[in-house]
């Protein structure tokens, strides 16, 4: 129900899922008044939706009020991440959420500054100060021992389709495996960072050549999916032994749920056959829904996992840590995608990594 | 109509511009404005229900509701199309209602199903899927209802707004109108599926393919994907013959694609390899279908120490030669696919595997033939640069293939180098593996490589056994086979220790069962480890113990642990039991004169 198939494990820890609800734009709260408001954060971890005729209330790893700051939404949700970044471990960090909900907001900050030092700027830029902070930090504590790499990129998935954000002239890149360094965007542009601001360049840069979209229903939302990869690389000279570390942090923005289109995140919703196109090209993804529902026998199902799962998969599926951050307006005319939201949220919840071990339990035992 | 005159012409004309740019020109919309033909179209269908409106007066009435009726569909689909679902609803129901008392009539009864069909879509999308499926089911029962009693090719809704000498052959309307009912059964199909009705759903998709391919409605690359991957539904089942049949199929429909030439005639690089990689895809189905019919019929063949039952082979010999005469009734009509002449090619191609369970190592072989070369096939284009995941699924799989074989091979020795292959292909994969971002598949490498071993090294005690005295060659290979699984289950269970290495207090689930088996394993296998030399025996059953008690300590402290290792447990509290004394008798030996 998600497009992550595999999340951390070493630690078994399922996805963090923190919920933050934006204030309502200005002067709408005011005419409204409480009764315009679709929800009501109980406590720093459960929520309560009006919902009728039962209310519902969900509880998440950390919910976050319309007063919470920028500042104690990054300690909260990223901290941890990059910090386990500096220790090898992978990260990712995604937001979540219907356009206008806050996600870029969140993720970025006010979108009118392109600074960085902004006192509302978001997690990614909180991150990568805290990021390089940690990084200065490890190389006064070991001098010349210790050196350090940080590398990224900036890619979109929009309709299955990816594009380098860092260079606009790219055509369709594609997605492959190496045996070492895992999965890669062939071809994507690797720019080396040495601090924050430039980090931050790169990321402002990137961000505006995004395809967004604007819809009679929709003043602006993003149809695509932005993954912003940092790769921390440590290098250790212990005597003759040299040890080298590396690890991704992912910064995610998915394209705006009302639209969300990815296999795994429709829900109910039936995959409408083209009315010029001839073929069924959907019939496909019903099947192997079909036989997912198997009952765990050897088989091979020809549809690949959609393109952002495949390519965190990796960062998912091994020692990673991953949070989502679902955001949420608490507009009462929001009602039906909140509810979707939460929904979304509660069963990444649930999801582990499945590390199955083919193990076979016959004949051994003699 | 002589009344509207050059008016009806205009009319028809901005029908015609508003359904082009809907269905043509909004394919090239900008990103940026990704409606705006839809949006435009739509202005165009309000133009023309006035229009209408307009001409009310002095018209049939019948002929101008159905005309109405098509109107509110094509602003029902539009406004679903952009995302304004209450409007289209409103649009959609008006237009049922125009044509409900007609809906059987030739010139209705296509524009009603798919007036439906978007009624079930529309639902969908609230998640209301119970309302969708009602849409559904009714629109099926009208086709059914209207084949039953009238069956001639009706009118598409298009042709309402067309001059006469542009109207539908018979052909093209009884073609569009069957497309119009293959679409309501492949949306039932999705509404039964997330109704988790999955055998109806099944059945929806397989007649769904069945219509494509009589009304030459696919792609055939698309079409042989969708058929492999039903055959894995079919696998699931146990349902071979079905399974083989879709797989056959689908081998046959993809060899088109290479016939036809493709819609643009500009094959590029990345066609080809698409392509190329499609084939691969349907290979590895193959493969697929290859292992789980040797390890079914390994299933019905095992005795209760997994090894091949003669008297139960003989008695499904026995059974097998009965049915046989009633093999080609057995036969399902209702999977077959394709007219005489796929048919034909289908047929031709079952022949070449068997669908029916292999009960000696001769059939056993054949098929496990058939699965390697489709290996080999799939992993022309799953190659490991590139490709990690995919290729080395499919060397596990080759060796799978090979560890059934094995299991009906009768000689010891020949079957312990059918796992030295095993051996020979999964361990340079796993030395190049980077676990830190294939952990998963690093695991099962490990895993399997221990397994492998220790299968082997069981074989050279059993060779051994035959022999009066076990020569120090034996000894020695039985040895080192020993070590090398221990060797891989440590592996295994180190990589479950967090960055600190330290061992969970807690397993996690999903590695629980693996992680206790490894346990065991090791005990056993130190417990095997075969010395002279006491002192290094006593050390042996020492770290048997060891690990025998970590199974029995970690069941007392966490009670649900036990369900998963009940009979492994029951042997570790055994061997709990005896070791202890066993070694004091030993230590008495070392030390006779304490």
């Amino acid at each position: 129900a998600l497009p992550l198939l595999n999340s951390p494990s070493i630690e078994g820890d399922a996805i963090k899922v923190y919920v933050r609800v934006r204030p309502p734009s200005e002067g709408t709260a005011l005419t409204d008044g409480d009764q315009g408001l679709c929800l009501s954060v109980l406590s720093s971890n459960t929520i309560r939706l009006h919902s009728k005729p039962e209310p519902k209330i969900f509880t998440f790893d950390y919910v976050a009020n319309m007063e919470t700051t920028q500042e104690s939404v990054f300690s909260s949700v990223a901290k941890n991440i990059v910090e386990s970044c500096m220790n090898g471990y992978n990260g990712t960090i995604f937001a979540y959420g219907q356009t206008g909900s806050g996600k870029t907001f969140t993720m970025m900050g006010p979108s009118d500054s392109d600074n960085f030092t902004h006192s509302l700027r978001g997690v990614i830029p909180r991150s990568f100060e805290y990021l390089f902070f940690l990084i200065e930090r490890e190389k006064e504590k070991a001098g010349s021992a210790k050196s350090f790499l940080c590398k990224c990129s900036f890619i979109e998935i929009y309709n299955e389709q990816i594009f380098d954000l860092l260079d606009s002239a790219s055509a369709g890149l594609f997605l492959r495996e190496h045996i070492k360094k895992g999965v890669f965007v062939d071809g994507a542009v690797e720019q080396v960072l040495s601090s924050a601001a430039e980090a931050y360049q790169v990321l402002t840069m990137g961000w505006r050549n995004r395809r967004v979209a604007s819809t009679s229903m929709n003043r602006e939302s993003s149809r695509s999916h932005a993954v912003f990869t940092i790769t921390v690389e440590s290098m250790e000279k212990n005597n003759e032994i040299v040890n080298i570390r590396s690890s991704l942090l992912n910064l995610v923005d998915l394209a705006g749920s009302e639209r969300q289109k990815d296999t795994h995140t429709e829900g109910l919703r039936l995959k409408e056959a083209g009315n010029i196109n001839r073929s069924l090209s959907c019939l496909g993804q019903v099947i192997t829904a079909l036989v997912d529902v198997g009952n765990g026998k050897q088989r091979h199902i020809c549809y690949r996992d959609s393109k952002l799962t495949f390519l965190l998969r990796d960062s998912l599926g091994g020692n990673a840590k991953t949070c989502i951050i679902a955001n949420v307006h608490p507009g009462s005319r929001c009602f039906g995608e909140t509810l979707s939201t939460l929904n979304f949220a509660q069963r990444a919840k649930l999801i582990k990594n499945k590390a199955v071990v083919n193990e076979d339990t016959q004949g051994n035992v003699s | 109509m002589a009344a509207a005159g050059g008016g009806w012409a205009a009319v028809c004309e901005k029908f015609r511009t508003a359904r082009t740019l809907s269905a043509v020109e909004s394919r090239n919309d900008p990103e940026t404005e990704p409606y705006r033909s839809k949006y435009s179209a739509r202005a165009l269908l309000q133009e023309v229900k006035q229009l209408l409106s307009a001409a009310e007066e002095g018209g049939e009435a019948r002929l101008l509701a159905v005309r109405r009726a098509v109107l509110e569909y094509e602003l029902g689909v539009n406004h679903t199309d952009t995302e304004e679902l209450s409007a289209g609803e409103e649009h959609l129901q008006r237009c049922t209602q125009l044509l409900e008392p007609h809906r059987l009539s030739p010139d209705c009864v296509s524009l009603y199903i798919q007036a439906q069909n978007n009624l079930g879509i529309l639902w969908s999308e609230r998640d209301e899927i119970k309302t969708a499926q009602t849409y559904l089911e009714s629109a099926e029962a009208l086709y059914n209802q209207y084949m039953k009693e009238d069956g001639n090719p009706p009118i598409d809704p298009s042709e309402h707004f067309m001059a006469e000498e542009e109207k539908l052959t018979d052909q093209e309307r009884s073609k569009r109108f069957e497309k119009a009912y293959t679409h309501t059964l492949y949306y039932l199909a999705q509404v039964y599926q997330h109704l988790e009705m999955i055998e109806k759903a099944a059945q929806y998709c397989h007649t769904t393919l069945k219509r494509q391919l009589e009304y030459c409605g696919y792609y055939p690359v698309e079409w042989a994907l969708n058929a492999a991957t039903l055959s894995q539904y079919y696998l699931s089942k146990q349902c071979f013959m079905e399974s083989r049949h879709c797989l056959a199929a689908a081998s046959v429909i993809f060899s088109q694609a290479g016939q036809v030439p493709s819609a643009e005639d500009n094959e590029t690089e990345q066609d080809q390899q698409d392509l190329q990689q499609r084939k691969a895809e349907i290979a590895r189905c193959w493969i697929k279908y290859c292992l789980n019919l040797l390890q079914s019929a390994r299933k019905l063949l095992e005795d209760n120490v997994g090894e091949l039952d003669p008297d139960r082979q003989l008695e499904l010999k026995t059974q097998r030669k009965k049915e046989e005469d009633e093999k080609e009734k057995g036969r399902k009509k209702a999977v077959l696919f394709g007219t005489s002449d796929i048919c034909d090619s289908v047929l031709a191609m079952e022949e070449k595997v068997s669908s029916v369970y292999p009960l000696d190592f001769q059939e056993a072989r054949e098929i496990f033939l058939v699965g390697q070369n489709y290996v080999q096939e799939a992993k022309e284009f799953f190659q490991v640069d590139g490709y990690v995941t995919d290729h080395i699924e499919i060397v596990q799989d080759h060796s799978a293939l090979f560890k059934v074989l094995a299991f009906f091979e009768e000689d010891y020795e020949r079957r312990c180098k059918m796992h030295k292959r095993r051996v020979d292909m999964l361990e340079p994969i796993y030395a190049d593996l980077n676990p830190q971002y294939y952990l998963l598949i690093s695991r099962q490498l490990q895993f399997e490589l221990a397994d492998t071993y220790y299968e082997m090294m069981d074989l050279k005690v059993a060779i051994g056994n035959r022999l009066e005295e076990l020569d120090s060659h034996t000894i020695k290979k039985i040895n080192s086979l020993a070590q090398l699984a221990i060797k891989y289950y440590e592996l295994f269970l180190d990589s479950l220790r967090n960055p600190d290495k330290v061992f969970p207090e807690q397993l996690e689930e999903d590695v629980l069962r693996p992680a206790m088996v490894a346990k065991f394993h090791i005990a056993r296998l130190y417990g095997k480890l075969i010395t002279s030399d006491s002192k290094k025996q006593l050390e042996n059953m020492q770290t048997s113990l060891e690990y025998y008690t970590f199974l029995v300590d970690y069941c007392e402290k966490y009670p649900d642990a036990v369900r998963a290792v009940e009979t492994e447990l029951e042997l570790s509290k055994e061997m709990v039991g005896l070791l202890p004394t066993r070694m004091e008798r030993l230590r008495a030996k070392l030390c006779p004169f304490i």
